[in-house]
């Protein structure tokens, strides 16, 4: 059984690319019960049309259910698990014992324990796997080694993180945001309030400068463990970040993509050649959490931007004039006549061009491409498929 | 309702009982925010003199598994009256080693809801402490319809963060500062760029990093609503002096006491969320 790769997607768009561009699964939080109910675009209808759309290409949507119940929460929820079986989801990820027990009741879904209960050994793998769960998403705070150990003695399948975003915090197990601006962390109202910025004190005296004592984590980017985690036969490879652009994901998803496929055909590149695919989109500074055992300095954030430049992304092929060969693009950043644009593609394809002239929807010819989802056209003899990505590589 | 407080010491077990407490609760090396590190030594002394609860809420990762494994072991053959966890993984490993109504689950943050309290009924355990993020309405709603014992951390500094990630050790690796004495010292605190008048304890130990609320818990008037729906009050004890823990075990004791204690040290106490609705996301409208 090959290793799944897992896909954020913020709404449908983003689950098409997502799919596109090589991911075997996505995950989605609906506008119920999950922890980015706030980024959220799926209601039910959407979920249905992205199930559908995922089951058409063979690939799986697991829906999040990750929020800590209040009783209050509780309302609707039957309702909804019944729905999600209705439709065929794939799985749902959940942390609270109360949607377990009712999806067991009432719905054969397939049931994933979600990062939000940090589960860090297999005892309580096994026990959950009792219990009618699938898959343990494994906390964030694992070492390679830990991750191994976990596996060989666990009859769940794992689920790891290898790219994205990571709390600070053993997820599950922070409420600052809920006592400095009353948002609770643990029901999608997370401030990130780790990322401000703080003074440490001792015994009355100030110790740091300037709110230097920061606790933010770079992001995780586990290139160099996907060989690892592959040997060790882990059941699926999660990405993370269900508000990134529809460029990230298409960009990080693709270069994991290679990755996998690369060492299941027994031809790995250089990891920086993945990496440097990543980069393309990655605006944050990333290193490589708990992998290498307890993070260091190196792993967290001092009075650095976490925003670092990338390849800009500035249009989406949304067709292709045969006849007279022309892209149809839907625009996201500026661009003009005499840019070189790079053509990425979800089958991994890139190709670069001359910017020579750029048309309105109207075929009148503009003088660079500044608004932002307009329809333009631009001469291309490479007939580059609907949801390639158009990158700026420089600007002459 | 029985009062429990954390023991420091042999020295203090017979101040602690005519304080009117019920049952110490004593550290372990699986336990975080210790505030004794070698009482663990001493349980069968202190089995003497009252009920003892032992403590291992650290997150428990496949390296620990060997050493619950003997902690759970001793507490069986101590005959411990309870072992209050952090992590679920203690329950799974007590039942295999015949202590399974001994365990209190006390995540902090889960217990939140009444079916929580319905689930952990039906696997036996002693109890469950209910989540100090919730409202008293919401405290109560699950109280009135319990089905375990029932727990509340409702005095002192309450934790609100914790983390495996070492950040006061890493702070100073990263300004190139050689300090020692960071493990265990109670002395730091944080203030935020925009709250400079909110001092937040932070502390580090072997388990990591946790981050306090800047005002202390107290219950005195939510205890009398829930006393006869609660098995057990955690009094907590850290960063607190022993005088200053001393008069709050008496304070639930005794109303007068109460009174004196607030007008003693009201600016440092406050009531927690009891009263406070969090908003499930950014902007909601309540």
């Amino acid at each position: 059984m090959k290793t799944e790769l897992l896909a954020p997607a913020g709404n449908l768009e983003k689950a098409k690319i997502a799919l596109l561009y090589g991911a075997d699964a996505v995950y989605i939080g609906g506008k119920q019960f999950s922890l980015r109910a706030r980024a959220s675009n799926f209601g039910l209808d959407t979920i249905k049309d992205i199930v559908d759309y995922a089951h058409g290409m063979n690939k799986k949507v697991y829906v999040t259910m990750n929020i800590v119940f209040h009783d209050d929460d509780i309302f609707g929820l039957d309702d909804y698990l019944l729905y999600l079986k209705k439709i065929n989801v794939d799985a749902i990820i959940c942390s609270s014992m109360v949607v377990i027990e009712r999806a067991k009741e009432l719905t054969d879904l397939e049931i994933h324990l979600s990062t939000q209960f940090s589960l860090s050994n297999s005892a309580l793998a096994n026990y959950f796997y009792k219990e009618g769960v699938k898959r343990v998403v494994l906390a964030r705070e694992l070492s390679m080694e830990e991750i191994k150990e976990v596996q060989e003695n666990s009859l769940t399948d794992l689920e790891v993180f290898i790219h994205g975003g990571m709390c600070v915090s053993y997820s599950g197990r922070c409420t600052l945001s809920n006592y400095t601006v009353l948002r609770d962390a643990n029901r999608g109202g997370c401030a990130h309030t780790c990322r401000w910025l703080y003074d440490l004190y001792e015994n009355g005296k100030l110790l740091s400068e300037n709110h230097d004592f920061q606790m933010s984590s770079k992001d995780l980017e586990a290139t160099a463990y996907i060989k690892e985690l592959l040997d060790a036969k882990i059941s699926s490879l999660k990405i993370e970040g269900r508000m990134k652009s529809i460029h990230y994901i298409a960009t990080v998803v693709s270069a994991y993509r290679m990755l996998i496929d690369d060492y299941y055909n027994g031809c790995m590149r250089d990891l920086t050649f993945y990496q440097n695919e990543i980069q393309k989109a990655e605006n944050r500074q990333t290193s490589y959490g708990f992998f290498a055992g307890d993070t260091t300095i190196e792993q967290q954030l001092y009075n650095q931007r976490s925003e670092i430049p990338t390849k800009e992304f500035v249009g989406m092929v949304m067709g292709y004039d045969d006849e007279n060969k022309y892209l149809i693009l839907e625009q996201r950043n500026y661009f003009s006549p005499g840019d070189t644009l790079e053509i990425f593609t979800p089958d991994k394809t890139t190709i670069q061009f001359k910017v020579k002239e750029i048309y309105d929807e109207e075929f009148n010819s503009i003088d660079a491409a500044r608004h932002p989802l307009q329809k333009i056209y631009l001469k291309c003899l490479v007939k580059a498929p609907k949801y390639s990505m158009i990158r700026k590589v420089e600007n002459e | 309702m029985r009062i429990v407080a954390r023991l420091k010491n042999l020295e203090e077990m017979n101040k602690l009982i005519n304080l009117g407490v019920d049952v110490f609760l004593v550290d372990t090396p699986l336990a975080v925010k210790r505030i004794s590190l070698d009482i663990h030594n001493d349980i069968s002394e202190i089995k003497k003199h009252g009920k003892v609860y032992l403590l291992m809420n650290k997150m428990i990762h496949e390296t620990d598994l060997s050493v619950l494994g003997k902690w759970l072991k001793i507490a069986k053959e101590q005959n411990i009256d309870g072992i209050v966890c952090g992590d679920l993984t203690v329950m799974v490993k007590a039942e295999e080693i015949g202590v399974l109504d001994k365990i209190i689950y006390q995540p902090g943050t889960m217990n939140t809801n009444s079916f929580d309290n319905e689930y952990f009924s039906r696997k036996h355990l002693k109890g469950i402490t209910i989540s100090k993020e919730i409202t008293l309405e919401e405290i109560l709603k699950i109280a009135k319809d319990k089905k375990t014992e029932l727990s509340l951390l409702g005095h002192g500094f309450i934790d609100m963060f914790y983390s495996k990630r070492k950040l006061i050790t890493n702070y100073f690796k990263f300004k190139k500062e050689d300090k020692t004495d960071i493990l265990n010292n109670y002395n730091y605190r944080l203030t935020e760029e925009k709250r400079p008048d909110s001092l937040y304890p932070i502390f580090e130990d072997d388990g990591g990093t946790h981050i306090f609320r800047d005002k202390a818990l107290e219950s005195f008037e939510e205890v009398k609503e829930l006393r006869p729906y609660l098995d057990d009050f955690f009094i907590e004890r850290i960063f607190l002096s022993d005088d200053e823990y001393y008069d709050s075990i008496l304070s639930y004791k005794d109303e007068e006491k109460a009174k004196e204690f607030i007008a003693k040290y009201e600016d440092k106490y406050d009531k927690g969320f009891y009263y406070l609705y969090t908003e499930k996301i950014k902007g909601e409208e309540r």
